[in-house]
């Protein structure tokens, strides 16, 4: 029998008066795993998760996300559990501490299935920099899931599980989501603890849910927010229910296209997807107006600095001392430093390392890094100044759909250009869903991006799920079969 | 603008990046590296922005941890977990060899 194609609220009543155990629903997961050719995963929890499945028998199914299956990205650290964020250099890595994040699942009771694939270090749009090899999408084996959460992007859309976790440091959630037709939250930065989320760019990285629908999404969103006071950089925020506005009518709602988003570097049959999406939110009585938000067009420049450079600084801790790969016999500790990191980093980290040291070095600091700095803070300001006559903003999230694995990876640029219309909600710190709207003439996922004012998740799902439940696309690539 | 950094540029960004490269791909890193720092040279090209700076979207005022006893990490466990171990001491291979004087 299968479940975990069905809904939260059914799943749940069936757990709830017994039908079902926590332990068939994880059994079914590992089943369609094993099973599975997306390489999804890059450790798949099978033994702790059985055992945890059972013991949740004698416990009171209390809360909407008991006994359920969630994928975790493998750069959010799982005590006990190999956490590699797909690189040599942590393959041997297995924490000894949960992350933050990760105590709020398991204090709902949710069971972890395992760890997803990923970029290395997070560090692409593919997921093909993974050292375990690029997962797939299943919507079409031949092509990309997206990155860097490519791995909980496809096992979401393949029906694997309901929930998933990725993180977002230039579009990292939302673009795979787009890919694989799924819906992608990046909360604000600062709603969600990064205590135990392997750095990336601290500026820029969150944590965020990965669900098949927009509901799902906001429940899961409402367990894992919250001040932690070993993040300095979480916020402390009232309790909020994020699912609170979804069904509710969008008349009168004001909506900003800014025109880079609609602009000539996207496909015309994306472009097309997102103008019949906004005629029909015009005829539901939204008002969608065309503006110009200035710097839009420089934030890949912002985020090569600011991204490199951080990751540059953060990556430093990986000597082959503490934890993690170290190169064998090194005859003094420079050549322990060396040699570990040439073994243990693939080309993409190499590159950003190598370029964020280097931006970051003596002069360069000014004439890169601080104008950098001062660029964002006027892009956030246009984007506070549009959210003063705006309740959202939308576009496309994606500039193509998604391409062939074996496409070639020898521009090390491209990476960079995927995450073009993602990357302004980093730099500003807001928060941007991914919301399916149809697809291309392969039948490949189109993604619209909906972008909200900071904190403001709420009134994005209201938004999400009003066009999911208008458009009423069929969402499973295994559609007719299930 | 020159398509290729220079074996020197490459292998000082590696010396910063403290990561060895081969001389396969000191090639390589050459026309990769100036690729991508090009691209960078952009930002030279934006106008208008003022002088303040965005360094976190957010952060809260640092406030001192409430005064009280919890439990830690054990030195054991996180000991372990380095490569080369002894006891209680995490073992790295020489830092100051004989004879070089301060």
């Amino acid at each position: 029998m299968r479940y975990l194609n069905k809904d939260i609220k059914t799943i749940h009543e069936l757990l709830k008066n017994k039908t079902i155990k926590p332990i068939d629903l994880v059994n079914e997961a590992i089943e369609r795993i094993e099973n599975s050719t997306q390489n999804a995963y890059i450790t798949l929890n099978k033994e702790e998760a059985r055992k945890k499945a059972i013991e949740l028998e004698g416990k009171e199914v209390d809360n909407i996300l008991f006994g359920l299956p969630i994928a975790v990205k493998d750069n959010i650290i799982t005590k006990d559990l190999l956490t590699t964020c797909g690189s040599h250099m942590l393959d041997n890595f297995i924490p000894i501490y949960d992350a933050t994040i990760v105590e709020k699942i398991k204090d709902k009771n949710m069971i972890i299935i395992g760890k997803t694939n990923m970029d290395e270090f997070a560090m692409g749009s593919s997921s093909r920099t993974s050292y375990f090899g690029a997962p797939r999408n299943p919507w079409n084996e031949e092509k990309i899931s997206g990155g860097s959460s490519g791995g909980s992007a496809s096992t979401i859309a393949n029906r694997d599980v309901l929930f998933a976790l990725g993180s977002d440091t230039g579009g990292s959630i939302r673009q795979p989501a787009s890919y694989t037709g799924i819906v992608g939250m990046k909360p604000t930065y600062g709603r969600i603890s990064r205590y135990g989320l392997v750095a990336f760019a601290s500026s820029l990285d969150q944590i965020g849910p990965m669900t098949k629908n927009v509901y799902e999404n906001a429940l899961l969103l409402n367990a894992i927010v919250g001040e932690d006071e070993k993040d300095l950089t979480s916020a402390r925020k009232p309790e909020e229910d994020f699912t609170r506005y979804i069904g509710k009518e969008i008349n009168g709602m004001k909506i900003a296209v800014p025109n880079y988003l609609m602009s000539d570097i996207v496909s015309s049959e994306i472009k097309d997807s997102i103008k019949e999406t906004i005629e029909m939110l015009k005829k539901e009585g939204a008002i969608v107006e065309y503006v110009d938000v200035k710097y839009l067009e420089n934030a890949v420049t912002l985020y090569q600095i600011i991204a490199m450079g951080e990751a540059s600084s953060n990556l430093a801790r990986f000597d082959g001392i503490r934890f993690g790969h170290s190169c064998e016999n090194p005859k003094d500790v420079e050549e322990l430093y060396y040699e570990t990191r040439r073994e243990g980093f693939g080309d993409e980290v190499k590159r950003r390392i190598m370029v964020g040291s280097y931006l970051l070095s003596g002069e360069n600091a000014k004439d890169y890094y601080n104008k950098a700095l001062s660029i964002r803070d006027d892009m956030k300001k246009e984007f506070e100044n549009t959210f003063k006559n705006y309740d959202l903003i939308i576009g496309p999230t994606t500039t193509t759909t998604a391409y062939n694995i074996t496409d070639p990876m020898d521009d090390p640029l491209k990476s960079f250009m995927d995450d073009v219309l993602v990357i302004p909600v980093n730099m500003a710190g807001l928060p941007g869903l991914n919301i399916p709207v149809g697809f291309d003439k392969n039948h490949m996922p189109i993604g619209m991006q909906i972008i909200g004012n900071a904190f403001e998740e709420a009134k994005i799902y209201q938004l999400a799920s009003f066009i999911e439940n208008k458009l009423n696309l069929e969402l499973n690539p295994n559609g007719g079969e299930e | 603008m020159n398509d290729k950094l220079s074996r020197e540029e490459v292998l000082h960004v590696a010396e910063l990046a403290k990561i060895k490269v081969t001389e396969e791909e000191i090639e390589k890193f050459q026309v990769e590296l100036k690729k991508i720092l090009n691209d960078v040279e952009k930002i030279n090209d934006v106008k208008g922005y003022d002088d303040d700076i965005l360094i976190a979207p957010w952060s809260r005022k640092t406030t001192l941890r409430e005064d009280k006893e919890e439990e830690m990490l054990q030195p054991k466990v996180v000991i372990e977990t380095a490569p080369r171990h002894s006891g209680n001491y995490i073992e790295v291979p020489v830092v100051i060899s004989e004879g070089v004087s301060a």
